[in-house]
């Protein structure tokens, strides 16, 4: 059954096609009363005349009746609403310039939100894209209240012990492995390690072939899945895939199954491949294998997240009992996947939406100028439809309307932006979670409408309250209209300042963003970053550079691996126009050790002190010219058969070592993780300065540089990365510029020469290197400086609006003025002295506000609150463009011709 | 537009559109024999102009407590019958109940007072 207004609306819409036969059936009704009631009073002995008249005075007023009935019927509010509309447009059209600017300053301010929403929407609004996915939930550890990554063994125990997830799967961050030649060029591949259940509890199913088994296990042969996207790109979409192999990390891979299109957990990264982790394979059952793996599970059904967490912490408990020397202090969070993987987003979106929210606000102050000044002009016209009995309501539906037109119109093309800042946004941010996702759907639509609606009502309440109140008697009375009432254009005024004062904080966020990547950009680096090529290079981990030692989780180096190395270094070194070659792990970065300092009391395990670690060739401080310090560099006869010698940086130095000679201590180094010790300790024989290794933009680590060629023969687990993987560092004798392809060429020969499987990737400069190690700051800055220079903008057009008025309206006033002798230089400083003080109060407004907000980005980006060099920037910056925005209303005050105003009234 | 307040001196709308649900339940009628029975069993308490009547017909066809459909009246003449819906006559039975409590109640206080 249909509902009241349901079946009212369907008979409205049935009378609005039948328009016609409505008023027909109308006209016929009324006609057939009177005809009757006539026909009565004849009957009844009137004369025909009489009995007329009679039944008109009986019936009443027959054409009021008959419009109440017809308004009854139709959508009469629509129509007198688009009547207004097409009234509002009609004055738009009248004066384009000024419809256009505004249009458009709404349209970047819709733009710039619904942008910025489509990225909240693909990273934090969408649900994960996989079967109900509320109820995935990651599970941490936590060790002393940090948050860990459980080993393998432990979730094989949760798995076993719960009564709350279906089940619990896990992967492994996303790694890059050199992907051997053989149907293509050496390349590196992104590859995840997964439990066999991973594809299930995620429920998704293979487009081709099958997903792992339990049984299956990585070691000298191993089963993969591949991505689509690998699927085109290795393969070119071959149907026949499945069981072809290929050689990833030296390993002979055998393909199983392809995932569809876009399945890609969780990063958003480009997965290539994924390798079984088989629980039951000794090399994971270490209990104290932590940190790798992130586990996530599917909640049974009707068990809340608060239960599944109550019930872990049983759990962990009673592993704690078992395990004590392993989970002592291990503690359990569930938290929903979706939460656990981006809210860390929100942090930096959000501000960014306030400001796009602050940039929307200046432009609808400038709306509501504009309207204001409109009202202000037909004060007259409202105040005569105002005395013929039209209500307020219908007043201020008219300057709705309007409102609602420009808004409707500024969102329009805010929509055609839309399209354009997201294409902006992507080029900038690279890549980013879900960034392949990033589009206007349905919600961004909604979205602008909502942005629609809020700006008709911001901009137009103002002015509609004023117009729904008009003042009969001032308004009628002729020759006064030209007068404003004060407050009114204080109104106007106080909105200048507001959009000031808005202007303020995004230009005071962004400058304070500038100085302090500008700053960052200053930063010594610790090292010569010119004419310094970097690569990175990595052999296998497997083939012939690894062996698996049976029965454990160590992992037994080649001698071909130092060899390469070696050879590799030699044959760059060669090349014609080389200075120098050095070798390191990780230039940006590097693995971690625990250690201890010999001699002094042995700290107890959780508290034993950690340090970047870097393996490095002795001629690397030689080619990136890090100053000595203290003692000597390492050198070529640091070599397997002497003793082990280590460098620091004057940072560890410092930390660890502050009241004695560093130089000759004995460090004992500790595989982070694995509680194993290194099998002899190293001597520090040098200090060096400090280099930034972990990017400009954070302080320095304290750093060990360990001789590559004095390492042991096995490494546990997956500690042998920063012996497997070298980034290569090439000075070149003379200026680099121009000729960095002909070097990139040069060492992608060298090292396919040593051997043509293994991919030499990420050919840069230092220089830029470094530059993108504070990309997130730049691209931040860029996005807020845009926001500041369209929030700048649109203040400037707000103030030079509001002086336009202001003189328009004292034309007669600064006429008489000229006309008793004023000087031009007396206007212009009246009209300069209002813009100053409007300025001046949304400065004063405007930093007050910007102390406080920028504090939200300043921890984002190690961004100084308070710059006073800054400050003082923006505030003269606003200022200038204020007194441009006055000058030229200022300046058309000063060509008044008197005798033209004093004879205009 | 339908909830704007009544001058004085008028009948209440309520009050109205319970008359003419109350006339119509007798049968399908025009507006114009609504209009003559309400007068005459009313004794010209209806002193409003006789079109008055027809916003209310429209908009009780509107909420659906009337239909409405085109027939010919005694004299021939093309007219537009009103007749009681279902969902007329249950707000008919409440509200003449609601009426009936409250003019007794007033009655009560009229007498005593």
């Amino acid at each position: 059954m249909l509902s009241e207004w349901q079946r009212n609306l369907w008979l409205r819409v049935k009378a609005l096609i039948h328009r016609r036969r409505l008023d027909r059936d109308l006209e016929d009704e009324v006609s057939f009363h009177l005809a009757q009631r006539e026909q009565k009073y004849r009957s009844e002995g009137l004369p025909p005349e009489t009995a007329r008249h009679a039944t008109r005075r009986k019936f009443g007023n027959d054409t009021l009746l008959r419009e109440q009935t017809r308004d009854m019927w139709t959508f009469n509010w629509i129509e007198t609403l688009w009547q207004d509309v097409c009234y509002s447009a009609r004055g738009l059209r009248k004066n384009p310039g000024f419809a256009a600017v505004v249009v458009f300053s709404l349209a970047l301010g819709i733009g710039a939100n619904s942008t910025i929403f489509s990225v909240l929407n693909a990273v934090l609004y969408r649900p994960l894209p996989f079967d109900q996915p509320d109820r995935l939930m990651m599970i941490w550890e936590t060790e002393y209240g940090h948050k860990t990554q459980p080993p393998v063994a432990e979730i094989i125990d949760w798995n076993r012990q719960n009564n709350v997830f279906e089940d619990i799967a896990s992967s492994s961050r996303t790694e890059a492995e050199p992907l051997g030649g053989g149907g293509g060029l050496p390349e590196l591949i992104q590859t995840q390690f997964v439990s066999p259940n991973f594809f299930n509890v995620l429920r998704v199913r293979p487009l081709l072939g099958r997903i792992f088994l339990t049984s299956e296990i990585h070691d000298q042969t191993q089963t993969v899945v591949i991505s689509h996207a690998f699927w085109m790109r290795r393969f070119g979409g071959d149907p026949n895939v499945l069981g072809k192999t290929f050689t990833v990390s030296g390993v002979l891979s055998t393909v199983v199954g392809v995932m569809p299109r876009g399945f890609a957990p969780f990063y958003g990264d480009k997965i290539d491949l994924w390798y079984p982790i088989n629980p039951a394979g000794d090399r994971y059952s270490k209990r104290d294998d932590r940190g790798w793996l992130f586990a996530f599970g599917r909640l049974k059904p009707g068990v809340t997240r608060d239960q599944a967490e109550a019930e872990m912490a049983i759990i962990a408990r009673r592993l704690e009992q078992t395990y004590p020397k392993t989970n002592k202090g291990i503690g359990v969070i569930v938290e929903p996947l979706h939460e656990a993987l981006y809210n860390w987003a929100g942090r930096v979106l959000y501000p960014l939406a306030a400001a796009v929210g602050f940039v929307l606000l200046i432009a609808c102050a400038n709306v509501a100028n504009l309207l204001l000044s409109r009202t202000e002009t037909r004060r007259k016209e409202h105040a005569v439809r105002a005395s013929l009995g039209a209500g307020r309501r219908r007043l201020m539906q008219q300057v709705l309307a309007e409102s609602g037109l420009l808004a409707f119109l500024g969102a329009a093309l805010g929509v055609v932006l839309t399209f354009g800042g997201i294409w902006l946004f992507r080029l900038l941010a690279g890549d980013f979670p879900n960034s392949a996702s990033l589009g206007v759907d349905r919600n961004v639509l909604l979205f602008t409408l909502a942005a629609c609606l809020l700006t008709t009502v911001l901009s137009g309440s103002l002015p509609a309250l004023l117009a729904s109140r008009p003042d009969l008697n001032l308004a009628l009375r002729e020759g006064e209209h030209r007068m404003t009432s004060g407050g009114r254009g204080r109104i106007r005024q106080a909105l200048a300042v507001v959009e000031t004062a808005l202007a303020v904080v995004l230009l005071a966020g962004a400058g304070l963003m500038i100085h302090s990547v500008l700053r960052l950009m200053q930063v010594n680096p610790g090292f010569d970053p010119h004419n310094l090529i970097t690569a990175a290079t990595s052999v296998p981990e497997g083939g012939k550079y690894l062996d698996r030692v049976p029965g454990g989780s160590m992992e037994k180096t080649s001698p071909l691996v130092n060899a390469f190395y070696q050879q590799l270094a030699a044959n760059l070194a060669a090349l014609p126009g080389v200075e120098s070659v050095g070798t390191i792990s990780f230039l940006l970065g590097g693995d971690f050790r625990d250690f201890y300092i010999l001699g002094q009391p042995s700290p107890p395990p959780e508290k034993m002190p950690g340090a970047m670690y870097n393996e490095v060739s002795p001629s690397l401080f030689h080619t990136l010219r890090i100053p000595l310090k203290k003692g000597r560099f390492l050198d070529s006869h640091d070599t397997s058969s002497s003793p082990w010698v280590v460098v620091v940086n004057e940072a560890f130095a410092k930390r660890y070592i502050p009241h004695e000679d560093p130089i000759g201590k004995r460090l004992l180094l500790r595989y982070r993780g694995y509680g194993v010790d290194e099998p002899q300790p190293r001597q520090i024989v040098g200090v060096v300065g400090d280099v930034r290794h972990v990017g400009l933009a954070r302080t320095t680590p304290e750093m060990i540089y360990a001789a590559y060629f004095q390492q042991p023969a096995a490494y546990p687990g997956g500690t042998v990365m920063p012996h497997l993987h070298q980034d290569l560092v090439i000075r070149t004798a003379s200026p680099l510029a121009g000729r960095e392809a002909e070097f990139s060429a040069a060492i992608k020969k060298a090292v396919a020469k040593l051997d043509p499987d293994q991919p030499v990737t990420d050919i840069t400069t230092a220089d830029r290197l470094l530059a993108s190690s504070i990309e997130d700051s730049r691209f931040y800055l860029q996005l807020l400086a845009t926001f500041a220079a369209m929030a700048v903008l649109l203040a400037a057009i707000g103030i030079y609006g509001v002086m336009a008025y202001f003189v328009r309206e004292r034309t007669r006033e600064i006429g008489i003025r000229i006309a008793l002798g004023a000087q031009g230089r007396s206007v212009l400083g009246m009209i300069a002295q209002l813009g100053l003080k409007l300025t001046c109060l949304g400065i004063v407004i405007g930093l007050a506000m910007a102390l406080g907000l920028t504090r939200l980005v300043a921890d984002l980006f190690a961004v100084s609150t308070s710059d006073p060099a800054t400050i003082a920037g923006v505030v003269l910056g606003l200022l200038v463009i204020a007194l441009f925005a006055c000058y030229f209303p200022a300046r058309r005050a000063t060509q008044v011709d008197p005798m033209v105003t004093l004879r205009y009234q | 537009m339908s909830d704007k307040p009544q001058p004085p001196g008028e009948l209440l709308r309520d009050t109205l559109d319970m008359l003419i649900l109350k006339t119509v339940s007798r049968g399908a009628m025009h507006g114009y024999a609504i209009a003559e029975h309400i007068e005459e069993t009313s004794e010209d308490v209806l002193r409003v102009g006789e079109g008055a009547l027809y916003p209310a017909l429209h908009r009780l066809e509107l909420r659906g407590l009337l239909s409405a459909e085109w027939g010919t009246s005694e004299n021939k003449r093309r007219a537009k019958y009103y007749r009681l819906t279902a969902a007329g006559r249950k707000w008919l039975g409440e509200e003449s109940a609601h009426w009936t409590k409250m003019t007794s109640a007033i009655g009560r206080v009229m007498e005593t007072a």
